[in-house]
């Protein structure tokens, strides 16, 4: 007869399996909170006029139409002269705040030359931002209204004196053979408060079409007249029927004058004279690295004769 | 300890479940439970802030409900665990033992009701889905949350009432309790 196999008697006490539903707990939770926390980055304080539609936990901060953030407090500032907002950035929208970044809140606004901003409406206010390029900073002014779009690198902006504002607004676009090829950024009382100056911006492709003689008018709105030799009616786009704008011309005497350099002071004229609209000088348009890749139109529209009623 | 396996096993299961319930109780009260988007209301909560929005909306029975159903009783289940293993470990006191069986009583009797709080945000995450005015999306943290209620039950339920009363018969100086 075989003897029973002697009993092993272990002195050490195992471990009860069920103790990696701890350990494991503890990783997971772990986990989900360096997962939760991973994602906040930096907090930034935005001051701000008015803090209307800012709501805290719930306002974001939008970049490129993709959340960034999300505001975390609002408080009057100690002088009470406006609103300051905390806003927690994402962690991979921690670059953006820095310095030269631009915040405004969005709001729904309907004007009769826009509509922005529709969906604010239901999901209320949100604020917007473009980044800054400096040095990372943690407070910043926000704008009052959206900013402009932002001119490309190569465009160029340019003033034009006129006796009176009309329909222009910050916005209105400026049109070259009724192609838009820039947009007024602002405009202001002269100094001596005897005309009004308005600063327009040229987009890079067309700043060649601008000389030092180039002749600039109002192409807003419409003029009705009736005179002696019948009626005549003036208008351009429906866009700058309903926004206001700015055309120009320039003149083709050869050779043609040089390009008008940044900031170049311009009359802007009531209207057109008949001569101005004949004017089709043939001006490459000197912009080899934007042309070719984002716009066709303004390779092809100084060669094409120029079209309709302008004639 | 060893002196019986099935004693021991208890013991371990119920600290071993007890001990994880705990840990995760920090995610589940940190980490966002429900995102919702409610007619333009776009808001993420924890636990916490959900009670607080409540309470600020006027909803303060609603607020108390939450609070109690959710951060006191879970707290309380685990304190609970928590002073019936250490009972157990130490020996109780004679005149302790019938409070503490009833304290198991309770907490095997309200383990439960705490899952208020998930069956809301998965009643909610099913019902609410109207694409953009309206969407309730449930988060991790509701995940969590409900490890720890279903935690604390198993914790409740491996726990044996009658190991409380064992230690009776062992070197006690005083054997004649209340009962």
């Amino acid at each position: 007869m075989n003897t029973l196999p002697k009993p092993r008697i272990s002195r050490r006490p195992t471990i009860p399996l069920v103790w990696v539903v701890p350990l494991f707990a503890l990783i997971v939770g772990a986990w989900m909170l360096i997962n939760e926390y991973r994602n906040h980055g930096p907090e930034i304080v935005i001051d701000f006029e008015d803090g209307s539609g800012i709501a805290v936990g719930k306002t974001r901060l939008v970049h490129k139409g993709v959340s960034v953030g999300i505001v975390r407090g609002a408080e009057l500032k100690p002088d009470l002269s406006g609103v300051s907002v905390r806003v927690r950035l994402d962690r991979s929208a921690a670059p953006l705040a820095a310095e030269g970044a631009q915040f405004w809140v969005v709001q729904p606004e309907i004007s009769f030359g826009a509509v922005r901003g529709l969906d604010t409406i239901l999901t209320g206010a949100r604020i917007n931002v473009t980044p800054g390029r400096g040095a990372p900073a943690r407070h910043f002014t926000g704008l009052e209204h959206p900013p402009l779009p932002r001119g490309r690198d190569g465009s160029r902006s340019f003033i034009l004196s006129a006796d009176r504002l009309g329909s222009i607004n910050p916005g209105s676009p400026v049109f070259y053979r009724e192609v838009k090829v820039g947009l007024v950024e602002s405009s202001r009382l002269s100094d001596d408060s005897t005309s009004v100056l308005i600063r327009f911006r040229i987009e890079a492709p067309y700043v060649a079409l601008v000389r030092t003689n180039t002749r600039f008018w109002n192409a807003g709105g419409f003029a009705f007249k009736i005179g002696l030799f019948g009626a005549e009616l003036k208008n351009t786009s429906l866009e700058s029927l309903v926004s206001g704008g700015i055309a120009f011309a320039t003149p083709d005497t050869l050779p043609l004058a040089s390009p008008a350099p940044e900031n170049t002071q311009f009359e802007l004229s009531r209207e057109a004279d008949k001569d101005w609209l004949t004017w089709s000088p043939r001006i490459p348009l000197n912009s080899p690295e934007q042309s070719a890749k984002d716009t066709k139109a303004p390779t092809l529209a100084p060669l094409l004769p120029a079209a309709g009623k302008n004639e | 300890m060893n002196r019986h396996p099935s004693r021991s096993a208890s013991l371990h299961r119920t600290a071993a479940f007890a001990l994880a319930a705990a840990f995760l109780m920090v995610p589940a009260n940190f980490v966002p439970i429900l995102h919702s988007e409610l007619a333009g209301d776009v808001r993420t909560d924890t636990i916490w802030t959900g009670i607080v929005e409540l309470y600020a909306k006027g909803l303060w029975p609603l607020a108390a409900i939450v609070f109690i159903a959710s951060l006191v009783i879970p707290l309380f289940k685990l304190a609970g665990l928590g002073v019936l293993l250490l009972s157990v470990h130490h020996g109780a006191a004679p005149s302790h033992l019938r409070p503490l069986t009833r304290l198991y009583a309770f907490l095997d009797a309200i383990g439960r009701w705490s899952m208020l709080d998930v069956f809301l945000v998965a009643f909610l995450a099913g019902v609410v889905r109207f694409g953009a005015p309206a969407q309730v999306t449930p988060l991790p943290g509701i995940v969590a949350f409900a490890l720890v209620v279903t935690l604390t039950i198993l914790a409740t339920r491996a726990f044996d009432p009658r190991l409380l009363w064992t230690p009776v018969t062992a070197p006690h100086p005083s054997t004649q309790g209340s009962g």
